[in-house]
């Protein structure tokens, strides 16, 4: 039986090396539930100004997220805008999209994407521990299954944004630092 | 009417499912954002791989979850008997008169022993019992994790890993790993107030628990677990007919108080986090041993002149406790340095007994010494991603201390008033002679490799190396591939090589006692293999247990409301540990004069000592089908359907010493013990766990079929069939706050089957124990509870 397991698995190993499909990670569906959030949350908050023909979404560091962003709303539009989905790695990289999700490993780097976005209008999410406090706008976490939302209001006022009622209303809402 | 009820939650379930056909994963984004906030991710999980949190239904190995929600759901009893109400293949009978083990039942997986399991909290290897089981139970031979010193209020999930594992986490993860998950940020505190009993109206359960969590900044967390928990003793001993038609004797569950306080913290601190978690358990336990008659040798009638029921009262102190801290360089990469420590203690006393030999001047109540396991573990992590590969690595180093300490003298002296009744009737105490001080250390270093061969094919690759200073090294692998040929499928399977170390207990564990032959005083009973007795009679040091594994399996998710799982799987171990069987001329007609005359040189009547004896194949099959389904105004149902099938036979019997002249088949492999390995616990487990919830309330069922099992009569095997049992719950909620449950265990009252006639004046059909403790449901029939919960 080991013999067997052992060919079966050289040649297994062997299909896959051959195979050249670009690596990608596999379906996920908590990717797929945060995917459908970032653009429900874009859909209650109010830019002050927004003159781009497309909406961008831009991921910020290394997370499987923008597939999922790519596969969902490539057919898809929000605030009548067709969606345009962008990975970066550098903070220089980011341009002006309506929506940022930080995806950076550290504290320093999440927090200077977060002053970056402050300066440039821009939505931030994160789904790392205590990236609202930081000054994330929107934080996404899982507790028990259940999605799990925070929002910084007083950084979305500091960045311009207004947040409507109904997104407030599902979230712990952060005001002065405290919930 | 019985098969009627059994198929009631079957009937829900098809009546659910025809009635709301699954909506498409696309969906989700129709969905209004109230909706949204309602969708359930899969339960997640972070045993198996060292990625970090993966959806369970994704794991590369078998791997299933279950949830608090779930875990409360089965009634009143504590984490072992949640998980043995809806776990297939854990298995956690029930023992009585079985000395210490009353007050510790062990649990198994996939019918191996206690010790073949490897248990974590958050990750973090949780410290075994200090009691070795030596009586004539499951687990004979070895000692386990007690899981009923976490509460159940602390716990989030318990994941239970199903393939082995010791090549990735080291010792004892052979039947699998169960992983505890302590509840960490963004729970609610709550109160719970709990009553029960059974419908023979006794086992009285009353519990007190109170969760209280602390949110910190960054997302930290304090969280604060008290549980108090009364359960008063069941029993369904017979009427003795030779003592005038009286229940004289205690079968059931021991009584017992816990009292639990456990922790759960984290403090993050920029990219750095503080984390530290534990509990402190103490119990207080007692139980009886066999009844003795008024006219019974071992009675002194002007002490007990009605004869008397040894009560054996350990007190038993748990305590475990993680601290470490976690965090994330420049570059990515994860690291976690972690220290942790167990401790145990199994501290016998005797009430309502005598030490016969003394005579009348014999105390009645005694300390017969404790036995206790010190464990202390060092871990540092490392963990980087490289787009979706994963490579981790770390160190362990681990020092564990086995004591043994006397009891006091009168718990273990042979007096002059008798020549064969030494120490405490019940339990005699340790002897001075029986004191043991074991040290051991361990290092391990190990790497893991998830590597994503192309979008559909995973690849984990792992090795670990250790070495024990008392056996020597070892070194494991494992290689297991996850393919995903269709959108909806998942084929995994998984070849690694593990091991268990002899735990110090079984290498060092010693208990004799003394009779007067004579003007000579005889010595027997268990020799620790480093004693100079066992050591004569053939006794080496011990070598880890060996296993090999082999899982083969399939995940179908055709929606993402419902999955079905197949896995395969094939488990073989050698050098199995066991107890010899009682080394005496007098028990083998076989043994050497040599043996006989070492025995005789040492003034030993007889001697038994652990040896690593066996090898074994289990083979087994796992079906799983979960089902959720979001309904209308906030309802929801959730059905989980779970079968297993495990078969353990002994493929390999090794040598015995040649200084004792038998083979080991007549050495260990007497019928009793091979009957026990082979079919102790049942082959076959369906569990059928069924939850409908609305705003207003919940209701609950879980129906589980329990498979046959075996044991002997003498020399004969016994079959004890199958038995179906459902608990049911309802719970309103009368508020946001406040809910109300009523439940009910086994609620039709299912018993199991009862051992045919014999001609034992104690066990057999109609006599004072009826029933085989290895009956994996117990054997307390129906009860009920109610609870009061309060979050806030």
């Amino acid at each position: 039986m080991w013999r067997l397991f052992r060919g079966l698995a050289a040649g297994v190993w062997l299909w896959g090396a051959a195979w050249h499909a670009p690596l990608a990670y596999a379906i996920d569906t908590q990717l797929q539930l945060k995917a459908v959030y970032l653009g429900r949350f874009a859909s209650y908050v109010q830019w002050p100004q927004q003159e781009a023909s497309a909406f961008d979404i831009t991921v910020l560091g290394a997370h499987p997220l923008g597939e999922q962003l790519a596969a969902l709303y490539a057919d898809k539009r929000i605030q009548g805008k067709p969606v345009h989905i962008r990975t970066v790695s550098r903070i220089e990289d980011i341009g002006t999209p309506e929506v940022l999700f930080v995806a950076l490993p550290t504290v320093a780097a999440r927090q200077a994407a977060i002053t970056y976005a402050q300066r440039h209008g821009i939505l931030t999410i994160g789904d790392t521990k205590g990236f609202a406090e930081l000054g994330g706008i929107i934080q996404i976490t899982f507790v028990e299954q259940n999605v799990q939302i925070k929002i910084n209001y007083d950084a979305a006022v500091k960045t311009g944004l207004h947040i409507g009622a109904p997104l407030l209303s599902i979230a712990t809402v952060l005001r002065g630092g405290q919930p | 009417m019985k098969r009627l009820l059994c198929l009631l939650p079957l009937w829900t379930a098809c009546a659910a499912a025809l009635a709301d056909p699954p909506a498409p994963r696309n969906d989700w984004y129709e969905l209004s954002l109230d909706e949204l906030v309602r969708v359930q991710i899969p339960p997640q999980a972070d045993v198996g791989s060292r990625d970090g949190t993966h959806s369970a239904l994704d794991a590369i190995v078998p791997t299933d979850v279950y949830t608090a929600e779930q875990l409360q759901s089965v009634g009143p009893g504590g984490l072992a008997q949640a998980l043995a109400a809806l776990v297939p293949g854990f298995n956690y009978p029930r023992p009585s008169i079985a000395d210490g083990t009353d007050h510790a039942p062990p649990f198994t997986l996939r019918s191996l022993n206690p010790d073949q399991v490897l248990v974590l909290v958050n990750g973090k290897r949780l410290h075994q019992s200090a009691l070795l089981h030596t009586n004539g139970t499951i687990g004979r031979g070895s000692s386990g994790a007690d899981l009923n010193t976490i509460p159940l209020l602390a716990v989030e999930r318990v994941e239970v890993l199903r393939d082995g594992a010791a090549a990735q986490y080291g010792s004892d993860a052979i039947a699998g790993i169960i992983n505890i998950v302590l509840k960490g940020y963004g729970h609610a505190s709550q109160a719970q107030l709990g009553w029960g009993r059974t419908t023979a109206g006794d086992g009285l359960q009353r519990q007190a628990a109170l969760f209280h969590s602390t949110p910190l900044a960054g997302d930290g967390f304090i969280n604060l677990t008290a549980e108090l928990r009364d359960r008063g003793a069941t029993n369904r001993a017979g009427p003795d007919a030779l003592d005038g038609g009286r229940i004289n004797t205690h079968f059931g569950d021991a009584d017992t108080q816990d009292a639990v306080l456990a922790w759960s913290a984290e403090v993050p601190r920029g990219d750095t986090s503080l984390y530290a978690h534990g509990h402190v358990n103490r119990r207080n336990s007692s139980a009886g041993a066999f009844f003795r008659r008024a006219d019974d040798e071992r009675n002194l009638p002007q002490i007990y002149p009605q004869g008397f029921l040894p009560r054996i009262e350990p007190r038993i102190t748990d305590f475990a406790a993680t601290l470490g801290a976690k965090g994330t360089s420049d570059s990515g990469t994860e690291w976690d340095l972690a220290y942790t420590g167990g401790f145990n203690e199994f501290h016998f006393y005797v009430a309502n007994s005598l030490n016969r030999s003394l005579g009348a001047s014999s105390p009645t109540a005694f300390d017969s010494g404790a036995t206790s396991l010190a464990q202390h573990t060092l871990n540092a992590d490392l963990r980087r991603n490289f787009g979706p590969h994963t490579l981790s690595g770390g160190y362990e180093y681990r020092v564990e201390n086995y004591r043994i300490r006397q009891g006091e003298p009168a718990s273990w002296q042979l007096g002059a008033d008798s020549a064969w009744y030494p120490g405490a009737q019940g339990f005699g105490g340790f002897a001075p002679e029986n004191e043991a001080n074991a040290w051991r250390r361990s290092h391990a270093l190990y790497l893991d490799l998830k590597y994503a061969l192309a979008p559909q094919l995973v690849l984990n690759a792992a090795t670990r190396a250790e070495h024990y200073s008392d056996f020597g090294s070892t070194l494991n692998g494992k290689l297991a591939l996850r393919l995903r040929p269709a959108e909806h499928w998942l084929l995994r399977t998984s070849v690694s090589s593990g091991f268990r170390a002899p735990s110090l207990a079984q290498s060092h564990f010693t208990s004799t006692a003394m009779v007067r032959d004579g003007d000579d005083i005889l010595q027997y009973g268990s020799y620790g293999v480093d004693h100079p007795v066992a050591r004569a009679l053939g006794a080496t040091d011990l070598k880890p247990e060996n296993s090999r594994h082999f899982t083969l399996g399939a995940v179908w998710q055709p929606t993402p409301q419902l999955t079905a799982s197949v896995d395969g799987f094939v488990t073989d171990i050698s050098d199995r540990i066991m107890a010899t069987g009682y080394i005496a001329g007098w028990n083998l007609a076989q043994l050497s004069p040599q043996a006989q005359a070492i025995l005789q040189q040492n003034h030993v009547d007889g001697a038994t000592y652990f040896t690593n004896a066996v090898g074994t194949r289990t083979r087994g099959l796992d079906l799983r089908l979960d089902y959720k389904q979001e309904l209308p105004q906030g309802r929801r149902w959730h059905v989980s359907a779970a079968f297993q099938h495990a078969a353990t036979r002994i493929t390999q019997v090794n040598r015995a010493p040649a200084v004792l002249g038998v083979d080991m088949t007549d050495l260990i492999l007497d019928p009793y013990t091979r009957v026990t390995m082979e079919s102790g616990q049942p082959r076959s487990a369906f569990k059928l766990w069924t939850q409908y919830s609305t705003p207003r309330y919940d209701l609950a069922f879980n129906l589980n079929r329990f498979g046959s099992y075996a044991s002997t009569y003498g020399a004969t095997e016994v079959t004890f069939g199958a038995r179906w049992t459902l608990d049911a719950q309802f719970s309103y909620h009368w508020n946001k706050h406040t809910t109300l449950t009523v439940g009910g265990t086994n609620v039709l009252n299912a018993r199991p089957a009862q051992w045919g006639a014999t001609d034992d004046e104690l066990t057999g059909a109609g006599k004072i124990i009826r029933y085989s403790q290895y009956a994996p449901f117990g054997y307390n029939g129906a009860a009920y509870y109610v609870r009061l919960g309060v979050r806030f």
